[in-house]
This record gives structure tokens, C-alpha cells and sequence, in this order.
């Protein structure tokens, strides 16, 4: 085939009677080369700046109008279930619902007393008061087709504040962060994606260790845990703080299974993440002080 | 007429894109076709004075913020796409749908490969890709797209 098309391009170069729709202009090799030269250039710059987001930004919004459309039968969907749900049913749901509220509510008085002896027991302590968390609801657009990422698109982007590196939560946890940010809509990588690790701790006595993803959504991986660890079965595991790109005191995942081999240096832990990766449908957004920021350069990098 | 050809390239362009959002069942994920290599190759072998090498840039463009890839990995794959298309655009016209529907094969599963390839030489991990199914599926759809796309153009244009 290959060369069928070199021969083909020598023929239509040297003789000049062949009867084409459109000639093929002389120069469209060094054009062709130049684009891709280009183009290669910009992937580099895109994989080591954020210079080129802009352009990103502005492919965004060319695309919006075709997302849109692709969306609307599921929006229609939405509506017509919204609109035909029937009276019986919405007072149903109106009572349920208020039936939730009312244990929620005395929830958050327990809440409320907890939080004013935390805040005694810091200033005993003297430590620096944790702030409320801003939080914007989003919700789910799309699942990544590739197989062997774990990324998810919500609808809001970079018109609602979201920013690259902010972490994301659904009712039970942590789900994940925002790695790409498009002017309506923004992918989240999830944190059990093969490509991510999330600093955590043990709630119940402080152990510090390292979850990664292991690209399955009902599996995270605790990894270098030192055989003495005292980690259980059941251990719930809450974010660490410790990057500084997710806020401290969200849960991840709960240890499924521990594994002591003998001879091997660190132990075999396995947890489900808490947040319910392959259902949730409505996520929250944190605006967090200092969340999604990580430390300059020259501290985590080699040169 | 060319503010015709214009629009109208725009709009397949349009629905290009939104097909290659729709969402897709689990089953049939590994099936979907490559929609905007199919749509710019239509593009460029019916109207090729007006839609060439240039296309490549935003097409390019808008599909790496659609796939949220490198920017620039469409804009090459797509450039020496269309300028193998091109290349082929006499063949294109004397083949029947069956072989044409073979040369897009060869011609997707390139592009398939240069994406591969363009992204392993600069992120450097490891990025398993689905190879072969859009190929395959892109040539399956390749006769009624042509032949849609077609009628379409003459239609309108004419």
C-alpha cells in the first residue's frame, strides 16, 4: 500500500495530465511537515507549560454547542420524568425528604456542640482554626470511554471558578480531582485511576500512608505500609492534608484486606474507596484555602 | 457557492462532534467509529479547494479538548491524514465503496497508530490505546457516510 502512495505522489508530480478534481499543490509535503513540526512542538509545550490553556479554553467554547446537543436526549429525559412525576408521587418524596432533613438537622445540633469543643480543645491546644469549606454542586456528564483511565466530566468549568488541581467530593468522600478545565465543563481524575495517589492517614489512631489508584473503581492500594504497621481490617481512611492539594479530614476508603507476607518488606493493604466512584451522579466541588495547591517546584522535583 | 460549501462543511463538522460526544453504552464503547477522521476526509475529497491542510489546525484543535489529549495530537495525525487523502483523492474516485470503505481502514488505523506513537514519544508512559475496533468500525460506516455526505453536498450545492 505504502508503496502504491509513493508511487502514486511521483506520478501525479512528474506528469501533469492527469485530470483531478484538485491538483495536489507542489509544496503540500513541506506544508504537511511544517503543521506536524508545529504541532509536535506544541504538544511538548503543552505537556511542560500552561501557556497553551487559553487555546484550550477557546476550543472549549467552539465545542460547548455540539456537546450540548449530544446531551439533550438525556436532558429531555430529565424533564419529561420531572414534569409527568405524578402529585401523589412529589408529596411522597416531599415527606420523605423532610423525614431526612429533620434527623439531619438534629445531626448538625450534635454537629454544632462537637464543633465548639473542637475549637475549645484546639485553642488548648493552640492550633490554627480549621475554616468551613466553600462547596459548588455539579453533576456528571460523561464517563471517559478509555478503559483504562478513570476520568468522569462534570458540567460546570472554568466560568464557575473551578481550577486545575481542585479536589472533588460526592455524599460518602473523596472522589477525585480536576485535572482539565473547559470553559463549561471540566474532567475529574478519580482517585482510583492508575495515575493517582492520595496522601492519607488512619482515623483512628493517625498512621500515615500512601492510597493509590489501581485503575479498578472498588480497589485502592496502600503502598510502602511497613510490615508493623498497625493498620486492621475495617480501618477507615481519612485524607492526610499532606500534599496540600486535597483539605485534611475527608474519607477515601476503608481497609478491605491486610496481607503480611514473609519475607517482603512492606505489607499488602487494600481498601474501597468510600465515595461511590461508579454511581454518584451529583458531586461537590471544594473551595478550600490553600486546597488544590501544591508545593513549588524545587521542592518535589529532581534538577 | 463557497460560503455554501462553508457552512455546510461547518455544520457536518457540528454534527461530527456531537456524535463523537454522544454518550455510548458500555457494551458498544470499544465501537465507536472516528467520526471527524471520517467527516474531514468526505470533507476534503468533495470539496478540496476549499477544504484543506488548514482544516487540520481547528478540527485538530477541538478534538484534543473533546479527548482531553495533548493539544497538537489531532492537529498531526489529521495533517498527514488529510494530505494522504489528498494523495489518494483519484483513487478515492475510481474505487467502489468496498475498497474505499478498506483504504479508510488503512487510513484510520494510521492514524491510530501516529496518535499512539506522537503521545508515547512525549509523555512517556505507557497508554493502551483501542487499536483496532474504531478502525474497523469507521470502515463499516465509511459506504453510508460517503454516500449520505454525497448526496448531500451535490444536493445543496449543485
Amino acid at each position: 500500500m505504502l508503496s502504491g502512495v509513493v508511487t502514486g505522489w511521483t506520478f501525479v508530480v512528474r506528469s501533469r495530465l492527469i485530470i483531478t478534481p484538485f491538483q495536489v499543490s507542489q509544496f503540500q509535503g513541506q506544508r504537511t511537515l511544517a503543521i506536524c513540526l508545529l504541532a509536535v512542538a506544541a504538544m511538548w509545550v503543552d505537556n511542560h507549560y500552561s501557556v497553551l490553556q487559553p487555546v484550550r479554553y477557546i476550543a472549549g467554547y467552539a465545542l460547548y454547542p455540539a456537546q450540548q446537543v449530544a446531551l439533550l436526549p438525556s436532558t429531555v429525559a430529565t424533564w419529561m420524568d420531572e414534569s409527568a412525576s405524578s402529585r401523589r408521587e412529589l408529596l411522597d418524596e416531599n415527606r420523605q425528604l423532610s423525614a431526612r432533613n429533620l434527623v439531619l438537622e438534629l445531626k448538625a445540633q450534635r454537629l454544632a456542640a462537637l464543633e465548639s469543643e473542637n475549637s475549645e480543645l484546639r485553642e488548648l491546644l493552640s492550633a490554627s482554626e480549621q475554616v468551613n469549606d466553600r462547596v459548588l454542586v455539579t453533576s456528571l456528564i460523561a464517563v471517559d470511554p478509555d478503559p483504562y483511565s478513570q476520568q468522569v466530566l462534570i458540567n460546570k468549568g472554568g466560568e464557575d471558578g473551578v481550577f486545575i488541581g481542585q479536589p472533588v467530593l460526592d455524599a460518602h468522600g473523596l472522589l477525585g480531582q480536576v485535572v482539565e478545565v473547559l470553559p463549561h465543563s471540566s474532567r475529574v481524575m478519580m482517585i482510583a485511576d492508575s495515575n493517582h495517589v492520595v496522601p492519607v492517614q488512619v482515623n483512628r489512631n493517625g498512621v500515615r500512608a500512601i492510597a493509590a489508584g489501581t485503575g479498578e473503581l472498588d480497589r485502592l492500594e496502600l503502598i510502602y505500609v511497613p510490615n508493623t504497621a498497625d493498620i486492621q481490617v475495617g480501618d477507615l481512611l481519612v485524607s492526610s492534608g499532606l500534599g496540600g492539594r486535597y483539605p485534611r479530614g475527608y474519607p477515601v476508603a476503608v481497609v478491605e484486606s491486610v496481607d503480611h507476607e514473609a519475607g517482603q518488606m512492606f505489607a499488602t493493604v487494600s481498601a474501597r474507596p468510600s465515595a461511590s466512584l461508579d454511581r454518584s451522579r451529583t458531586l461537590m466541588l471544594l473551595f478550600n484555602q490553600g486546597a488544590g495547591q501544591v508545593p513549588p517546584p524545587e521542592l518535589w522535583q529532581d534538577n | 457557492m463557497n460560503l455554501q460549501s462553508f457552512i455546510l462543511g461547518a455544520s457536518f463538522l457540528f454534527v461530527g462532534f456531537t456524535l463523537e460526544h454522544l454518550p455510548m453504552p458500555e457494551l458498544l464503547l470499544w465501537f465507536q467509529p472516528l467520526w471527524i477522521l471520517l467527516v474531514i476526509t468526505i470533507l476534503v475529497l468533495n470539496a478540496p479547494g476549499l477544504f484543506g491542510l488548514w482544516l487540520a489546525i481547528p478540527a485538530g484543535l477541538m478534538m484534543d479538548a473533546e479527548m482531553g489529549t495533548l493539544l497538537g495530537t489531532h492537529v498531526f495525525t489529521f495533517a498527514v491524514h488529510i494530505f494522504l487523502v489528498q494523495l489518494l483523492s483519484r483513487r478515492f474516485g475510481v474505487y467502489n465503496l468496498v475498497q474505499q470503505a478498506a483504504l479508510v481502514w488503512l487510513l484510520a488505523l494510521g492514524h491510530q497508530v501516529l496518535r499512539h506513537w506522537s503521545n508515547q514519544l512525549i509523555v512517556e508512559w505507557p497508554h493502551p490505546v483501542q487499536l483496532w475496533m474504531p478502525p474497523l468500525a469507521s470502515a463499516l460506516v465509511w459506504p453510508w457516510l460517503y454516500s449520505i455526505g454525497q448526496l448531500l453536498m451535490r444536493r445543496i450545492l449543485a
